[in-house]
């Protein structure tokens, strides 16, 4: 006879067991580190694409021949170390033995040379060593040789930058054209990546990888010992920054890489919680001009928006008041780094509305219409976007904010057309300081015309200086062209520079090891 | 009858193929570029190009709408610009959070809309009936992310009763998957009850007034006899074809409450792929909508027939 209660209790017993799926193992959970990412994983290869989630993907599955330490000096990594000879203009590579990919090949020169040119061929930096190699050859299986057209004493440092550095592929995977997309995440980093468990926009998850061999050093930076603690890493996308924040302090997840700065107060008080800042370099703010129409072909114009521009008021728009979370940076390279100059930057402490009135009625703007473009989905760069439009609002440009997704705005950015056709007047981004710390890879410092970033702006002295700097003989005379681009850069204005602010990062006090570098990277770290 | 839906089926392909040639369009001429998102700030012009041309995005619209219709013909919705997987594959991924949650929302609103209706007709006029409006003017008004919002910080962050986040499948247990949808469901159903509520109880005071339900009142008929099996079957017709309309409702608040609750369904897909441009993505649920909601109001045609005998096809 069937029973009520008896049918009862079987169904809330049936309820509460898993239909299928594995059971976690005891413990499982503690070796677990739950990440919530700074964007959706979309694509696995950091060749093809720069986006910044796809690079820390690329630094948990993949290694790298040099890596930068805290200070930004390349250390080897996969390298036992390298030779230079015949003056400068021959490197010898030579690899660390035991090195393993995760399909159990061993690693060879061969993949390496072959991983060095596909990140030539779309790299900038990449692509300035690219111009001077003359050979990249494999020796053996543990040495592979460039010789150079002539010296370039940034090889190592362009193959071990933080972002968008040469990772190693196996080779038949590195053969594929860097403008293709890569499917298999095949690497020899400190993590396999599960193919299986990825679900776009969801999830991704990372497993250790047991045949990796770590340096011995503590970890310095992106250099040293990069030692997997963990079982699994795994990402969940959670797009909502409030959703994001309750997961946090619910336990739900135990990492937030790009916690929202309005939510910091939240988070801190949450005493289960530790907010601290794991990246090494602040996220600068540009304001760009288009120099091909009026009226910022009129470097008048451009100097009366930088006379009103007060950094202050566009860092505490993006990270709030307290001014640990930001800083003044009133120069082109990154703040702190050798390169760093405040020569001729006199224009961006004028800080006066007034003035720049005054010199915007003596520049000859004859009320053109400005169009700002910005990215309402990118709420960064929008406040950015938004300050200087009501900066120009009140110095008495005449100003249409255009308010679109990224999409739209990077598209649209691309346009050299006047506003009357779809172009654009100003627009806004963000970089980290790594990308601002040399004119090899400044972005917003070429000034090469029709082939510089967006914007276009042509000044031969800059890029005189600029090839200069690549043949300076010293760190004194280094730096004297640095101060040298500065101060031209002040006075042409190819971009108005906006500061920088501090992007920290959230996790549960039970995760320890968090170490500061340049990147976000998950070896070392661990859960008690 | 069999003969009827034969005929609906068939009617369906014309127009999944006008929805098919409407969203191509529409993406065609809309703005973005994937090439200039994929390529990033470093990429010069030349790239972003070559980009385009290895994803066959410089190609004219004619070709590329034969070719994606060819494909779809055959059953391919194409790959993702992005993932590099195919459309098909990131839809089954997607597929049962989304269906979890609409299916949970669907059977929620029904069991609390329906009743709530019938007892506020039955009231007409008293507290209980303004209660009952009230209510339905309340979840019309509030939108579906204040409601997520309100209902996580409660049930999830102060009484730790529920998860704030998440998805779990089904084959990992009906609690736990119970569990992660239940505050979304109520937040998605809000809007759905109030809908449901109004028009049971608008067509439930007119069959009220009919002379049967007199009839069965002076036979000595209790009245949840009354109310349920001989007023509401009558005033079934209408309720049921507002539930149909009421889906399209469901998916078009799913992508906020997918986005609210990080539920990784179809809502989210669809949102993260129109950012993105990933067009074959974009192409590829649009099409399974319009084909789920055309499904949904054939199967609603049907059920009429169910509810009024009168009605034959």
């Amino acid at each position: 006879m069937i029973r009520r209660r008896d049918t009862l209790k079987g169904v809330a017993a049936a309820a509460a067991l898993p239909l299928a799926g594995p059971a976690l193992a005891q413990g499982q959970g503690a070796r677990t580190l739950r990440v919530v990412p700074q964007a959706n994983l979309t694509s696995l290869d950091p060749v093809w694409t720069t986006a910044v989630v796809t690079r820390n993907h690329a630094y948990l599955v993949y290694d790298q021949i040099t890596a930068v330490d805290a200070n930004n000096v390349p250390r080897p990594q996969m390298a036992e170390g390298w030779v230079v000879g015949d003056d400068n203009r021959e490197w010898t590579f030579t690899l660390r033995p035991g090195l393993r990919f995760h399909d159990n090949e061993a690693v060879r020169a061969a993949d390496c040379v072959s991983s060095i040119r596909r990140w030539m061929a779309r790299d900038t930096f990449g692509q300035a060593l690219n111009a001077q190699v003359d050979e990249l050859s494999a020796l053996d299986d543990r040495r592979f040789r460039f010789r150079l057209k002539k010296p370039f004493p940034f090889l190592a440092l362009a193959m071990g930058k933080s972002q968008n550095p040469c990772f190693i592929m196996p080779e038949r995977i590195a053969a594929t054209d860097p403008f293709q997309q890569i499917r298999d995440a095949t690497g020899s980093g400190p993590f396999r990546f599960l193919a299986g468990e990825w679900n776009p926009g969801q999830r991704a998850v990372w497993a250790k990888f047991d045949g990796y061999v770590p340096r011995q050093e503590a970890p310095d930076g992106l250099a040293g010992g990069r030692v997997p603690r963990l079982d699994r890493v795994e990402w969940t996308v959670i797009s909502d920054p409030a959703t994001a924040a309750s997961a946090m302090v619910n336990g739900e997840q135990d990492y937030w890489e790009y916690p929202l700065h309005d939510l910091l107060p939240l988070l801190r008080r949450s005493r289960d919680l530790v907010i601290e800042q794991r990246l090494l370099e602040g996220t600068y703010g540009v304001l760009r001009f288009n120099h091909l129409h009026a009226p910022f072909n009129n470097l008048a114009v451009r100097r009366a928006v930088a006379m009103a521009v007060n950094q202050e008021d566009y860092l505490r728009a993006v990270a709030g008041d307290d001014p640990r979370g930001w800083g003044v940076c009133e120069g082109v390279f990154t703040c702190g780094t050798s390169l760093a100059s405040e020569e001729g930057s006199a224009i961006l402490r004028t800080r006066n509305v007034e003035a720049a009135r005054a010199a915007l009625r003596a520049s000859g703007y004859a009320g053109e219409k400005v169009v700002l473009i910005t990215p309402s989905d990118y709420p960064q760069i929008n406040a950015l976007s938004l300050v200087t439009a009501d900066l120009m609002t009140r110095i008495g440009l005449n100003v249409e904010v255009v308010s679109a997704d990224w999409g739209t705005v990077i598209q649209r950015r691309a346009s050299r057309e006047p506003v009357e056709r779809g172009g654009w007047s100003v627009v806004h981004t963000t970089s980290s300081g790594s990308d601002l710390g040399v004119p090899t890879i400044h972005l917003f410092l070429r000034a090469n015309g029709p082939n510089a970033w967006f914007g276009w702006p042509q000044d031969e002295r800059i890029e005189e200086l600029r090839a200069a700097w690549l043949d300076a003989a010293d760190e004194a005379e280094s730096k004297r062209l640095g101060a040298a681009m500065n101060a031209r850069a002040m006075e042409v204005l190819p971009y108005v520079p906006l500061g920088f602010y501090w992007q920290p990062s959230v996790w549960r006090r039970n995760v320890t090891g968090a170490f500061k570098a340049p990147a976000t990277v998950f070896w070392n770290i661990a859960k008690a | 009858m069999l003969a009827y839906t034969l005929r609906r089926i068939v009617a369906t392909i014309p127009v999944m193929a006008v929805v098919a040639l409407f969203v191509f369009s529409l993406l065609y001429i809309s703005p973005g570029d994937p090439a200039a998102v994929i390529a990033g700030d470093q990429a010069t012009p030349a790239d972003v190009e070559r980009i385009r041309a290895s994803l066959g995005l410089d190609r004219p619209y004619l070709v590329r709408f034969a070719e994606w219709a060819w494909n779809i013909m055959r059953g391919d919705l194409g790959t993702s610009i992005f993932t590099n997987l195919p459309v098909s594959t990131m839809i089954q991924q997607r597929i049962e959070p989304t269906l979890s949650l609409m299916v949970i929302t669907l059977i929620l609103a029904v069991c609390i809309a329906v009743p709530m209706g019938v007892i506020a007709a039955w009231k007409n006029g008293t507290i209980i009936d303004r209660l009952v409006m009230g209510f339905a003017v309340l979840g019309f008004s509030v939108p579906v992310f204040v409601v997520g919002y309100l209902l996580a910080y409660v049930f999830a962050l102060e009484l730790d009763w529920l998860p704030v986040q998440g998805y779990t499948p089904l084959s990992r247990g009906a609690w736990p998957w119970f569990q992660n949808l239940i505050l979304p469901a109520i937040a998605l159903g809000g809007v759905y009850i109030a809908l449901i509520a109004r028009i049971t109880r608008a067509t439930m005071l007119e069959v009220l007034q009919q002379d049967y339900i007199r009839t069965a009142r002076a036979k000595g008929v209790a009245q949840p006899g009354i109310l349920f099996l001989h007023a509401l079957k009558n005033a079934a017709v209408p309720i049921v074809t507002v539930i149909g309309i009421g889906v399209a409702l469901l998916i078009g608040g799913a992508v906020v409450t997918e986005s609210v609750f990080a539920i990784p369904g179809l809502g989210r897909l669809t949102v993260d792929a129109i950012l993105r441009r990933d067009y074959p993505v974009i192409q590829g649920v649009i099409l399974l909508f319009s084909f789920t909601y055309v499904l949904v109001n054939l199967v609603i045609d049907l059920l009429y027939t169910l509810f009024d005998p009168r009605i034959r096809y």
